[in-house]
């Protein structure tokens, strides 16, 4: 093995890759390019080293062929512009990798236009948000986890395998103020129908039948009531349950991190919404709250920058110029079903991984813009090609963690010659679609 | 009595929304006044006779005695009689999104289906649906706990998930069979479902009734079975057959009633 | 820009200006003696003229009220107002929460200029800055939260006032404060096990501290340092019947500690919101006012300034760094509950809460806060505020002017609107005191200016800065106490005929025509920056332990807090 070579060091980086947004991350540079990272976890690091070949680099417009054909930014940029400004029900999605900064502008275009703004919450932990708008929104900070939490669950999640440092740097490994044995002073239980990775290292794995999240939460709240239930509710047996409910009432500070597990399956808001109530009636006996587990990096970020513009936190609607929000009517896969929008821009994430088939099938038959960082199968269906910088390394930019932490990322490198930061694209987009309704006007 | 027929001319995949067109609203109006009634189509603000024919038949000085009559392909015709208070609409077709959501008073007939959001936090007046309906029927907008609190919605056909939610007073009748999670979060009101109804009605439920002569699914652990009785007198009628009263939402200290049909 | 505001009817409580004819003269952004002839004049003869409106104690940013806009979308959907045509301002949406933009229309439109963002949880500061940058129009101080946090515990714990003072200035420097903020000392650490302190003399689980030393000691730090605010107190027990005994004891508890010699303002001690903390009773049924006691020892001394956190008869959401008070609501009402705690520092909580006159309890937390408006002899030693949006959204200001300017107005609504609770367990009824538009403007503007230690604004002398909010009364010929005029008053108060924020028209005949980035404004304390760089050297090694981010990334960078505005304090030994 050859000693990898670097002449500079950055330090307290913020990961670009997930939610947790690690802040410790150090990148090696050599001749200004990053040759190695330290501290990063698997995900992180193949997420800044791999794949420079699929790297966007300059923007791109479809021709009558049908190929994409590298261009200037100011045609693609007007192209782009014309587009938005001529629709009558555009959509713009994305923004998980984008900063704070980025997502301002972006929310000027979409009052400017007319258009749906919305983040990946419509398909993962949106239902999570609805949950908080309909009971409740008990939450907490990694660092009170880490120092205080005696008993944590994980239930419809897998960190071990999606956010492989969030046992280990923020909740049940560290040691804590309060919990100076780290691990052993802490019970970690695992509900979940799988047995996951999670579930493996937990102290205790509950399985409970798939959909039945909430017959099976209910029933937990049931008896901490003080009621009686069934011999097995949910595939999961009655003594289990009570036992349960005793580790959870005679915890000193519990947590419960919720995922995709719980947010998408039959019952949506409800499974999130029983176990907020259960939450609620738990803090009598002892402490607990809860935390949803957010995928990307800045998903939690887009919600409150949303909200404090727009005072919704996703799925918002501008076309009657000021904001609207349904849930199943301004959410990006129910316009999808719905056949509405008439132009998709694509802003950092790649929909054509993320949604289902029949959602993706309507942006076949759309303009299908792309502003983003890399060649994806969403490149495929684009018509325009906007190629972005990569935020925390090219750019610097504020995001927010899965705990809504703020964080500032930094600049690292200088970004590729012919790539702009999504707060550019957007300002120069907000620029030439004024200009293009000043000129309709006249 | 005054007949305001509105003719769809070609349907449209991107929706209409149609919150101006209420009998309180176009009562007086002329012709060609109704013809440039502001509809919204997208991002874009239009004349309504940009997509219908606008006919008129009578006069009235009331907007009570007003009869707005829509027919076509309504599919994407979302908001009918949004926040309505009197008068009548009827829609010949399947329609939209929120129809009849916050009414105050008035009559809608829907002959056809209806989307999501119909009747939501209506507080009076009658929605009447020949049709099915989907999701959040006479549900509270996100967020809000005080749902739908006065008026009556019937339902001929099926209903979808979540029906009801939070609602605090009024009526539902559903005459075929409901999806999971019926009647959540009900504090007040009463819910009668004639079909099987789908997994764990009545979830959270703090106060209202509702009674159910089909099949349930499952119930929840946090209901507690009081009495069996024949015939009961429930709400305002009695009801012929044996029916198992159940009491809860025990987790929420609930104190509503289900009854349900012996089968 | 040069103007001349002519004939204007002014109120300037601080230069003893009491209602006089006069011109207002501005250059750039300074009121001043002359002005060139190019001066633009603006004509507003017999209009009510007064400083820009200072706000000593609102939550308009931060990650409270992101929860709050995030969790209440139906309190969003209720202030939904498209953008004025053709105008400069934007939609607005909510009422009690409303979002950043709409929140710097509707101050701007009052006549405000100045609003204190009143509790910022450091490790979150960076939202708060943020969320400030998205807010036209202001100039916003933030008041960082202390009372809770490990280090100061560890601190006072130890006796070690040189280490405590050493933490507080970097702090502020950390998170770009501008005072000290403590909300109810060692409770809201007590919740991070789901606990509470009831009074000042209960310890905290785990240090064994007392909200009493905690008060102190931040008193004693803040004094040393000579910041230009003094402690800003919520005090422990809030929203209980009996509190006022622990109001009191707070009240008495910082008497002894000398005020820094090179400070304007008078007090050592603000008390915040005293509406909450002046129950008597034992439990909600048996409750009665206590302001009468608070409110004698308010008149009798001199170290301490109180502002009021009026209630409104409004749903409105609370929200606050006070954990465990907040579950104790949602014991009593069961509405949504939020709760969020922060590492190291505080807990926080909302839970929305709808008042009205026909609930007793509602009716008797209105007609207290009535009591102290009506109460404390020395208009200096009070603020209106309504510790928004705890008792009431801020845009009730001039609804609550409207009252206490008329006790024709109070009597009808005691008569008339309000449970009789009011009458019955309270001494309302037995005032009738009546404000005058001098004593609105000191307590609008001059107190809490001078309270905030800010001596650039609250008055329109020569060399202030040039804010100042015109409003559409034709003072000689309005009267103010009559019933029928109070819904004037409020109309009137809401839309200002001019707002001016140094020297730029922002409001021109009611409607906005400018906005302009907010200003944040902070503290910056020096000479001490080399003992502050060896605390940091020395407490590093537990801040990376027991926070989840490093020190590096915890502070607020200038990215952040773009325009500022920093007052520097010089620290003599």
């Amino acid at each position: 093995m050859t000693m990898l070579e670097y002449d500079e060091e950055v330090n307290n980086c913020v990961c670009f890759c997930c939610g947790n947004n690690c802040d410790d991350i150090t990148y090696l540079l050599k001749d200004k390019q990053i040759v190695g990272i330290r501290n990063a976890c698997r995900l992180g690091a193949s997420k800044v080293v791999c794949h420079p070949d699929q790297r966007l680099l300059n923007p791109m417009i479809r021709n009558e062929e049908g190929i994409l054909e590298e261009t200037t930014w100011d045609e693609a940029l007007d192209k782009v512009a014309m587009l938005l400004s001529e629709s009558i029900r555009p959509l713009l999605y994305g923004w998980s990798e984008s900063s704070i900064e980025s997502i301002k502008k972006g929310i000027k275009v979409s009052q400017l236009t007319g258009a749906v703004m919305d983040n990946s919450s419509t398909i993962y932990h949106g239902t999570t948000i609805q949950a908080f708008q309909n009971v409740g929104h008990p939450v907490t900070t990694y660092g009170e986890v880490k120092n205080r939490a005696d008993v944590i669950i994980y239930v419809g999640t897998n960190p071990m395998s999606d956010h492989p440092r969030h046992l280990s740097k923020f909740t049940a490994f560290p040691k804590g103020f309060f919990r100076q044995g780290g691990r052993k002073d802490r019970q970690v239980i695992t509900w979940d129908p799988k047995f996951t990775n999670t579930a493996k290292i937990s102290d205790d794995w509950i399985q409970f039948n798939m959909n039945e999240d909430y017959y099976f939460f209910n029933a937990l709240r049931t008896v901490l009531k003080g009621q009686k239930i069934d011999d097995e509710v949910a595939g999961v047996p009655k003594d289990k349950i009570m036992e349960m409910v005793n580790i959870m009432k005679n915890a000193e500070c519990g947590v419960i991190f919720l995922g995709l597990g719980v947010s998408q399956t039959l019952s949506k808001q409800r499974n999130a919404d029983i176990l907020i109530r259960l939450i609620e009636d738990l803090n009598s006996y002892s402490k607990w709250s809860m935390l949803p587990m957010k995928g990307s990096l800045n998903v939690g970020g887009f919600n409150v920058a949303l909200t404090s513009e727009t005072g919704y936190p996703y799925g918002v609607d501008f076309a009657r110029g000021y904001p609207r929000y349904m849930i199943g009517e301004t959410t990006t896969i129910d316009l999808l079903n719905r056949r509405e929008p008439d132009v998709f821009v694509s802003v950092s994430d790649d929909p054509v991984i993320q949604f289902p088939g029949y959602s993706i099938k309507h942006l076949v038959n759309i303009p299908v813009v792309q502003i983003g960082t890399t060649w994806g199968p969403i490149t495929e269906l684009s018509d325009v090609v906007l190629p972005s910088t990569n935020l925390g390394i090219e750019t610097a930019g504020t995001v927010y963690r899965i705990d809504s932490v703020p964080l500032y990322m930094k600049k690292v490198v200088e970004e590729p010659r012919n790539c702009h930061s999504h707060e550019w694209i957007f300002i120069e987009l907000y620029k030439r679609i004024q200009q293009l309704k000043c000129k309709g006007d006249n | 009595m005054k007949t305001i027929n509105l003719f769809m001319k070609k349907g449209v995949t991107i929706p209409l929304e149609f919150d101006n067109v209420l009998p309180e609203l176009l009562y007086d109006k002329s012709k060609e006044e109704i013809e440039q009634t502001i509809i919204y189509h997208g991002n874009q603000e239009e004349p309504l006779n940009k997509y219908f024919i606008v006919e008129i038949q009578g006069e009235c000085d009331k907007a009570d005695e007003c009869t707005i009559f829509i027919d076509g392909d309504l599919y994407r015709v979302k908001y009918i009689g949004n926040r309505m208070s009197c008068g009548t609409i009827i829609a010949n077709g399947n329609v939209d999104l929120h129809v009849g959501s916050m009414m105050s008073g008035g009559h809608i007939v829907v002959n056809g289906d209806a989307e999501s959001y119909a009747g939501r936090e209506m507080t009076g007046g009658i929605l009447e649906i020949k049709g099915n309906v989907k999701e959040y029927c006479g549900s509270s907008y996100i967020g809000e706990w005080r749902g739908m609190s006065g008026g009556k919605i019937i339902v001929n056909g099926d209903a979808g998930k979540q029906l009801a939610d939070c609602m605090m007073g009024g009526e539902i009748y559903i005459g075929g069979n409901c999806d999971i999670l019926a009647g959540i979060h009900m504090v007040g009101g009463f819910i009668e479902i004639n079909g099987d109804v789908d997994k764990w009605p009545a979830a959270e439920m703090k106060k209202g009734t509702m009674v159910i002569n089909g099949k349930v699914q499952e119930m929840l652990q946090s209901f507690k079975l009081e009495e069996k009785i024949q015939n009961p007198f429930i709400h305002d009628k009695y009801y012929f057959g044996t029916y198992n009263l159940y009491s809860g939402d025990i987790g929420s200290k609930g104190k509503g009633h289900v009854w349900i049909k012996e089968h | 820009m040069e103007y001349i505001l002519k004939r204007g009817i002014v109120f300037d409580p601080a230069n003893n200006i009491d209602g006089e004819e006069k011109d207002i003269l501005i250059k750039d952004n300074k009121i001043v003696e002359e002005v060139s002839n190019n001066a633009k004049e603006i004509d507003i003869s017999g209009k009510l003229v007064m400083p820009g409106g200072v706000d000593l104690h609102s939550h308009i940013a931060g990650p409270k009220l992101a929860t709050g806009r995030l969790y209440r979308p139906e309190d969003i959907r209720k202030g939904i107002k498209k953008a004025s045509f053709g105008g400069v301002d934007g939609f607005e949406a909510g009422f009690s929460v409303p979002t950043c933009p709409a929140t710097g229309y509707r101050y701007t439109r009052m006549g405000y200029t100045t609003v204190t963002e009143a509790a910022v949880p450091p490790l979150e500061a960076k939202d708060t800055h943020e969320q400030i940058k998205s807010i036209p129009n202001l100039d916003v101080p933030t008041l960082t939260l202390f009372g809770n946090n490990w280090f100061m515990l560890k601190f006072v714990k130890e006796n070690n006032s040189q280490d405590l003072m050493l933490f507080i200035s970097k702090w502020l420097k950390l998170t770009k404060g501008y005072g000290i903020k403590i909300v109810n000392p060692c409770g809201s650490e007590a919740w991070g096990w789901g606990k509470n302190v009831k009074d000042l003399d209960e310890p905290e689980p785990h240090w064994g501290v007392t909200g009493r030393e905690v008060i102190r000691e931040l008193t004693k730090v803040n004094e040393k340092l000579g910041l230009p605010h003094s402690v800003h107190v919520h005090t422990n027990d809030l929203g209980h019947p009996g509190n006022y005994e622990t109001t009191l004891e707070t009240f008495d508890c910082v008497k002894d500690i000398k005020k820094n010699k090179n400070v304007s303002r008078d007090q050592i001690l603000h008390c915040t919101h005293i509406q909450f903390h002046a129950y008597k009773g034992t439990t909600w049924r048996d409750v009665s006012s206590g302001a009468s006691e608070l409110i004698d020892y308010i008149n009798s001394h001199n170290h301490m300034t109180c502002d009021i956190g009026q209630l409104t008869f409004d749903e409105t959401t609370t929200m606050t760094a006070d954990g465990p008070m907040e579950y104790d609501l949602f014991k009593l009402t069961g509405l949504k509950w939020s709760n969020k705690d922060i590492e190291v520092e505080t807990s926080s909580g909302l839970i929305p809460s709808i008042y009205s006159n026909k609930s007793p309890v509602s009716t008797l937390q209105w007609a207290v806060g009535l009591e102290f408006l009506l109460g404390v002899n020395d208009p200096w030693k009070i603020v209106l505020t309504t510790d928004s949006p705890n008792a009431a959204p801020f845009i009730r200001y001039p609804k609550i002017i409207s009252w206490i300017m008329s006790n024709e107005k109070i009597n009808d609504m005691l008569d008339n609107e309000v449970h009789s609770w009011a009458t019955r367990r309270t001494s309302i009824a037995a005032y009738d005191k009546e404000y005058s538009w001098n004593e609105i403007a000191t307590i609008t503007r001059a107190s809490p200016a001078k309270i905030l230690g800010l001596n650039d604004r609250g008055h329109l002398g020569v060399g202030a800065k040039a804010d100042v909010s015109v409003y559409d009364i034709d003072v000689n010929d309005f009267d103010p106490t009559s019933l029928q005029n109070s819904s004037v008053i409020e109309k009137k108060l809401l839309n200002t005929l001019y707002t001016i924020k140094d020297g730029e028209i922002l409001v021109k005949e009611g409607n906005i025509v400018q906005l302009v980035d907010s200003n944040h404004i902070w503290c910056n304390v020096k000479g001490l920056e080399e003992r502050e760089e060896d605390l940091i050297n020395r407490i590093k090694p537990e801040f990376n332990k027991y926070y989840t981010i490093n020190y590096e990334n915890y502070g607020v960078c200038n990215h952040f807090i773009k325009p500022d505005t920093r007052i520097d304090v010089e620290y003599g030994d």
